[in-house]
């Protein structure tokens, strides 16, 4: 008989141990990164590798621990002891890019493997061909550094050095990772003691008796939350400007089936992959659609494997979202913004009235790196991947309003320019770029970088130049991303969405991230939400007369 | 008779205000009365008119007044702030409503940041450019501020920031345009960006400055007010006002510079508990704060409280956590640093489609507040289910001023148990016990920021509902050892009438260690000294015995995010001892130091103290007036050991023996519930020292 009592005591605690970890974690590392981007996971398994609690974490991690670790208990069979610590990194065993680290302990009570914890940590360098292992146009994974199979770091208790080692010869950090790798032991080590401390003190059996109703419960309000949406079937598709090596428009498609308490995500129809790295594995491909379902959910379902028995995901090898082997994944974040809006916008179509029309950006990423004039190297990473929501069913979409599943702070102008040889001479609002609606979406963004060093090598990573964020029921799409070189001078040049190349001295790159999808019919737009923004300058008057017929 | 004279603190909460009262001797009086939201400086007056009165005390024998407000959160959260023009530079007109892509909740596809203090019309550019070393790139466009003062002017604005990008390191073009404006819009309060937070991050200064210009008029207006009312009462004691930092600061400092008491009220428990930790010699303590809406739980280590260097305003405390900011607005002056969650007395329990019970983060807030109430309120509370276990007087709460609907309060937790399948009492334990779970999150979380674990402290128990969770939260934090203190209940009034004067400054300092001397040093610390020791004679602590003034430096590795904040040394060898203090905290708090990678700074902060001539903390306190608790006894629920008999007694009817759980400690403003399993008794400063003997589930 189950104590709910009980149960939502245990659920907190395992939270709270969870949570405890990336505390740790955070006070710990050395990457300021890891602070900033919070680009880490914690969770407690059960025995059998099943998440029951997961803290808080990047959402696309949701869902990414189950496939990893159950890839290390196929190696390892029996042959998992107290005091061990299994790890991997590999892409082609359920983890998800090569810079992220997954650690797994297991937790024994009377000789009985009642747990395991997890602990995902994304690391800054892992080798590979270009700093960060973040670029687009790597045909295989082993352009993009060091790939960790299914390892034991730690047996019983002894921390194997000679992979130690290995890891430190194939970073170009090696402090700063082997610091994060090391703090990422400690984190783990902490948390699977406080699970033993938890279960030893019930009785094995009844603990995992409790952990499985623990993922029985999250199931239940899962499928509970589930019966309240209406039922259908819907097809959404969306495509990626192109893959980094050439190809494209690249097609994903997803139908989204939803009978009952049980919805299918079916991913089959998307087109073949042919290179690059921008695509990515099932298991990103799973998360990403997790993450999205789960903002149409209650709140308060717990992260566990209860909420994935009632989402099935089918891929089909071979196509942009899901990879085979020796695809390069390094630039897999982008094709998983994409991924979040085309479960979004199938969900927003199932669901009429729920949901808003796409967000705008277009998941801009740069590394710019080069010498300054005083011969230090530097290197400067900056993710823009949104710039504001899209137009609601009720309201606006909120101009640079935060994305719910994409959460990453910007760096300040400030700091960038008293770091590195860059000055930033515009952030801001590109009016009439927000999607038209009867409730439009939010205005683009543009960010301005003059690069004030020789030779600086910038590597570009966006999308949505061609394929525009969309609009719902009426409402038009953002306008679309661009990017130029040196704006209004004599040598001006269209820049293409992913690129890597030398920029002179003096030499200026201006982003223009895409606006985001406007709802309904423009014509019932109300004409003082247009008067309001002509008086903001958030549109031109020409904008308001040709959309909105303003006056 | 001696002439006794008195000292009076007061608190303002968004349903009650507390004035604490103390005479020279420790003998408190205190009383509680109703808010009163339209002019909060009402409430003050009748709350403190109406204790002289009781009391027979002449104003004239007041001889401090010291207020914490909710005044300038307030004036955010309910948008009644001046209209602000904001001027910038070229390019930069969006920062502040742009702000830092952060949401504080995950998977809410609803969720939106609060709108810019500023709309976009009155946010004006201005041409001009300073570089990151200071040199000028652009010079200030005359024309483009001549074009704003008339926008800002025919838009009638309140109040005007100046922020521009890299001010930081050279002030020049701000101040010019501040001057400017000033001089052109008589009567607007002008403020350059650089005499706020002369630091780096362009998003962070801005918000500083517009949330200061935004709630300055209206804390202007009601400090005055309270001043009037105050010359009214015939108290002549000057007004000081508590800062989030811990310190307290004239009325007049604040109304300039309101954003230093944003987080006044917490910070005064917090205080009051760092100072009675140095009084009993408890160094080491988490102050557990429990109240109607939230918990708040913070780190006294080594009889010091750690300082963080911004917080956020306008979010709301349910939302956001530690780790997840971004739900208000940041506003970087130093605020104690406190860990809040959104569970209270009025945190509502329900049960969920899976037979789960939950608890929060709804409240059910003053109003309709918990069932027991009877204003209408219909779903059970922790309040609720803390009546139904036995731990408050069925009778009466806040002095018999208000009584309880025990019956309602059964019904409703009764109607909730059969949902999930227990009875009333288990439900109500359950309740209990998850509120507990929810509060124990965030002393985890505060704890394990410091690398320690929660058991290494002393709980110092404080708050309406702190002394009612204190022991079954403990026990699930593995703590031994209990304080509480008199007038727990409403201890930040009290507590606050033990800080002293004190100001922070900040001036701007960006710079690699290696580039710095001892003496370069000390003339960027100068003009701080100098404005710091203007501050403390306009203040009456002219006598250099009296002043205690501290330099610190923001230092961080180069390329890192969060600076360090060191005690500058004094004497030899300045720069080197600096460096060296430097990698050690970072070891402390990081768990690595690299001597070997460049150090930088970031800004320097000097820390201007007025010492009192005499102690600020009495040698005991007690409770003038207390009335005494017949002693009875009523039954009560503890889990495992079950219904018991538990004597109800007054907190004087204790001494230094030790009287074993269970108990029921009965006060004005509180319930102290001691366990089985744990003693209590009490100390020569009138704390109830909780002692767990044995842990009893």
């Amino acid at each position: 008989m189950i104590d709910p009592i009980k149960r939502e005591l245990l659920k907190n605690a395992l939270i709270t141990t969870a949570d405890n970890a990336l505390v740790m974690i955070t006070r710990t590392a050395r990457t300021s990164n890891v602070k900033n981007s919070m680009d880490f996971s914690a969770a407690v398994c059960d025995g059998k590798g099943r998440v029951v609690a997961q803290g808080l974490a990047v959402p696309v991690h949701l869902g990414v621990v189950m496939p990893a670790l159950a890839a290390c208990l196929d190696w390892f069979g029996d042959d998992i002891q107290d005091g061990d610590v299994l790890a991997s990194n590999d892409p082609y065993s359920g983890c998800s890019h090569l810079n992220d680290i997954f650690t797994f302990q297991p937790v024994f009570v009377d000789g009985q493997r009642v747990a395991f914890v997890s602990l995902i940590l994304h690391h800054s360098d892992l080798g590979g061909r270009v700093p960060g292992g973040n670029s687009a146009d790597s045909m295989e994974i082993f352009e993009e550094g060091l790939r960790i199979p299914p390892v034991k770091l730690v047996e019983q208790g002894r921390v194997d050095r000679d992979l130690m080692r290995m890891i430190e010869f194939n970073t170009r950090v090696p402090d700063r990772v082997m610091g994060d790798v090391r703090a990422q032991l400690a984190a783990l080590g902490q948390a699977a003691a406080e699970v033993h401390r938890l279960a030893a003190s019930w009785k094995p059996r009844v603990f995992v008796e409790y952990l499985d109703d623990l993922i029985d419960y999250a199931e239940i309000l899962t499928r509970s939350s589930l019966e309240k949406l209406p039922d259908g079937e819907v097809e959404f598709e969306e495509w990626n400007d192109d893959d980094g090596v050439g190809h494209g428009p690249i097609r994903i498609h997803l139908k989204l089936t939803k009978r009952g308490s049980q919805i299918l995500a079916d991913f089959s129809q998307t087109d073949t992959d042919l290179g690059g790295a921008v695509h990515c594995n099932r298991a990103f491909t799973v998360s990403c659609t997790y993450a999205a379902i789960r903002t149409v959910l209650d709140d308060a379902i717990p992260n566990n494997a209860g909420l994935y028995r009632a989402i099935e995901v089918v891929t089909k090898p071979g196509t942009f979202v899901d990879v085979v082997f020796p695809a390069a994944v390094g630039s897999r974040g982008q094709v998983g913004f994409r991924l979040r809006s085309i479960v979004l916008g199938a969900l927003a179509k199932l669901i009429p009235g729920r949901l808003p029309a796409c967000a705008g950006g277009s998941e801009f990423a740069i590394a710019a790196s080069g010498e300054d004039d005083a011969g230090r190297r530097f290197l400067h990473l900056e993710f823009h991947n949104n710039t504001g929501l899209g137009g609601g069913p009720t309201s606006d979409g909120q101009d640079a309003g935060p994305y719910c599943i994409g959460n990453l702070a910007n760096v300040p102008v400030e700091l960038i320019e008293a770091e590195y040889p860059i000055r930033i001479e515009e952030y801001g609002f590109l009016p009439d770029t927000g999607g038209a609606g009867q409730y439009r979406g939010a205005l683009g963004l543009v960010r301005q970088y003059r690069f004030l060093s020789d030779n600086v090598q910038v590597q570009v990573r966006s999308d949505r130049f061609q394929s525009r964020p969309w609009g719902l029921f009426g409402g038009g799409p953002g306008v679309g991303a661009k990017a130029w070189l040196n704006p209004g001078a004599l040598d001006a040049e269209a820049l293409p969405s992913k690129f890597i190349r030398r920029f002179k001295r003096g030499d200026v790159l201006r982003a223009e991230m895409a606006g985001a999808g406007g709802y309904g019919d423009p014509a019932k737009r109300d004409p003082s939400a247009v008067q309001e923004d002509l008086r903001q300058g958030k549109v031109s008057q020409r904008h308001a007369d040709e959309i909105y017929g303003a006056g | 008779m001696t002439q006794t004279s008195y000292r009076l603190g007061v608190d303002i909460g968004g349903t009650f205000t507390d004035v604490v009262l103390i005479a020279t001797d420790g003998t408190i009086y205190s009383k509680k009365v109703l808010s009163t939201p339209r002019d909060y400086s009402q409430g003050i007056e009748n709350g403190v008119s109406a204790l002289l009165g009781e009391l027979r005390i002449d104003a004239a024998d007041i001889h401090e007044f010291v207020h914490a407000t909710t005044v300038a959160t307030n004036t955010i959260i309910e948008r009644k702030g001046a209209k602000v023009g904001l001027l910038t530079t070229k390019g930069f007109r969006d920062v502040l409503e742009i702000a830092r892509f952060r949401t504080p909740r995950l998977y809410d596809i609803d969720y939106k940041k609060l709108d810019p203090l500023v709309e976009r019309s009155l946010r004006l550019e201005v041409d001009e450019r300073i570089a990151a070393d200071g040199s000028v790139l652009v010079p200030l466009a005359q024309a483009d501020l001549e074009a704003a003062a008339l926008v800002f002017a025919q838009a009638e604005v309140e109040a005007v920031a100046v922020t521009f990008i890299n001010s930081y390191a050279n002030a020049g073009h701000e101040r010019l345009a501040a001057a400017f404006l000033a001089q052109r819009l008589p009567g607007v309060p002008v403020t350059a960006s650089v005499d706020l937070l002369p630091q780096l991050g362009e998003y962070e200064r801005t918000s500083t400055t517009v949330v200061n210009s935004y709630i300055r008029p209206v804390v202007e207006r009601y400090v005055s007010s309270l001043k009037a009312r105050l010359d009214k009462l015939g108290i002549r004691a000057p007004l000081m006002i508590m800062q989030s930092s811990g310190g307290i600061s004239p009325g007049d400092v604040v109304a300039r510079q309101p954003i230093d008491i944003i987080e006044s009220g917490p910070a005064a428990g917090v205080l009051g508990g760092q100072r009675l930790g140095m009084h009993i010699g408890e160094g080491d303590m988490i102050v557990f704060d429990m109240g109607g809406t939230t918990a708040k739980a913070t780190i006294i280590e080594d009889h010091a409280y750690a300082l963080c260097p911004e917080t956020e305003v306008g979010g709301g405390a349910a939302l956001g956590t530690r780790m997840i900011r971004g739900a208000g607005y940041p506003v970087q002056v130093p605020t104690i640093d406190i860990a809040e969650v959104g569970a209270g007395g009025g945190s509502i329990a329900a049960s969920d489609a899976a037979g789960g019970l939950r608890v929060g983060p709804r409240s059910a807030g003053a109003e309709p507040g918990p069932v027991a109430y009877g204003n209408g309120g219909t779903q059970p509370t922790v309040t609720d289910a803390n009546l139904v276990l036995g731990y408050l007087n069925p009778n009466a709460l806040v002095s018999g001023e208000l009584t309880l609907d025990v019956d309602g309060a059964r019904a409703a937790v009764a109607a909730l148990g059969e949902r999930i399948g227990l009875d009333p009492t288990q439900t109500a334990y359950g309740i209990h016990s998850i509120a507990d779970a929810a509060m124990l999150r965030a002393l985890r979380g505060v704890s394990s920021e410091k690398g320690r674990d929660p058991s290494q402290y002393t709980m110092l128990a404080i708050g309406g509902n702190g002394p009612v969770h204190a022991c079954t939260l403990a026990e699930a934090a593995g703590m031994k050892r209990i304080v509480v203190p008199p007038v727990a209940g409403l201890f930040s009034a009290l507590g606050m009438l033990f800080a002293d004067v004190e100001h922070q400054l900040v001036g701007a300092f960006y710079r690699r260690l290696q580039d710095v001397d001892q003496a370069l040093l000390e003339t960027a610390a100068a003009p701080l000294r100098a404005r710091g020791l203007d501050m403390l004679a306009c203040e009456g602590f002219s006598d250099p015995a009296q002043q205690r003034l501290t330099l610190y430096a923001d230092l961080r590795y180069m390329g890192q995010t969060a600076p360090l904040t060191i005690e500058v040394p004094k004497g030899e060898r300045v720069m080197e001892r600096l460096a060296e203090a430097f990698h050690g905290e970072h070891q402390n708090v990081f768990g690595y130091a690299s001597p070997s990678e460049p150090v930088q700074f970031v800004a320097l902060k000097l820390v201007c103290q007025g010492l009192p001539d005499q102690p600020r903390m009495p040698q005991r306190a007690q409770r003038g007036a207390e009335k005494s608790v017949a002693r009875y006894s009523r039954q009560a629920y503890f889990g495992k050991a079950g219904w018991l008999e538990t004597p109800v007694v007054a907190r004087n009817a204790l001494n230094e023996a030790a009287v074993e759980g269970p108990l029921i400690i009965e006060e004005y403003d509180t319930t102290i519930v001691v366990r089985p399993g744990w003693q209590a008794n009490r100390d020569s400063w009138n704390n109830v020292i909780l002692t767990c003997t044995a842990v009893s589930e």
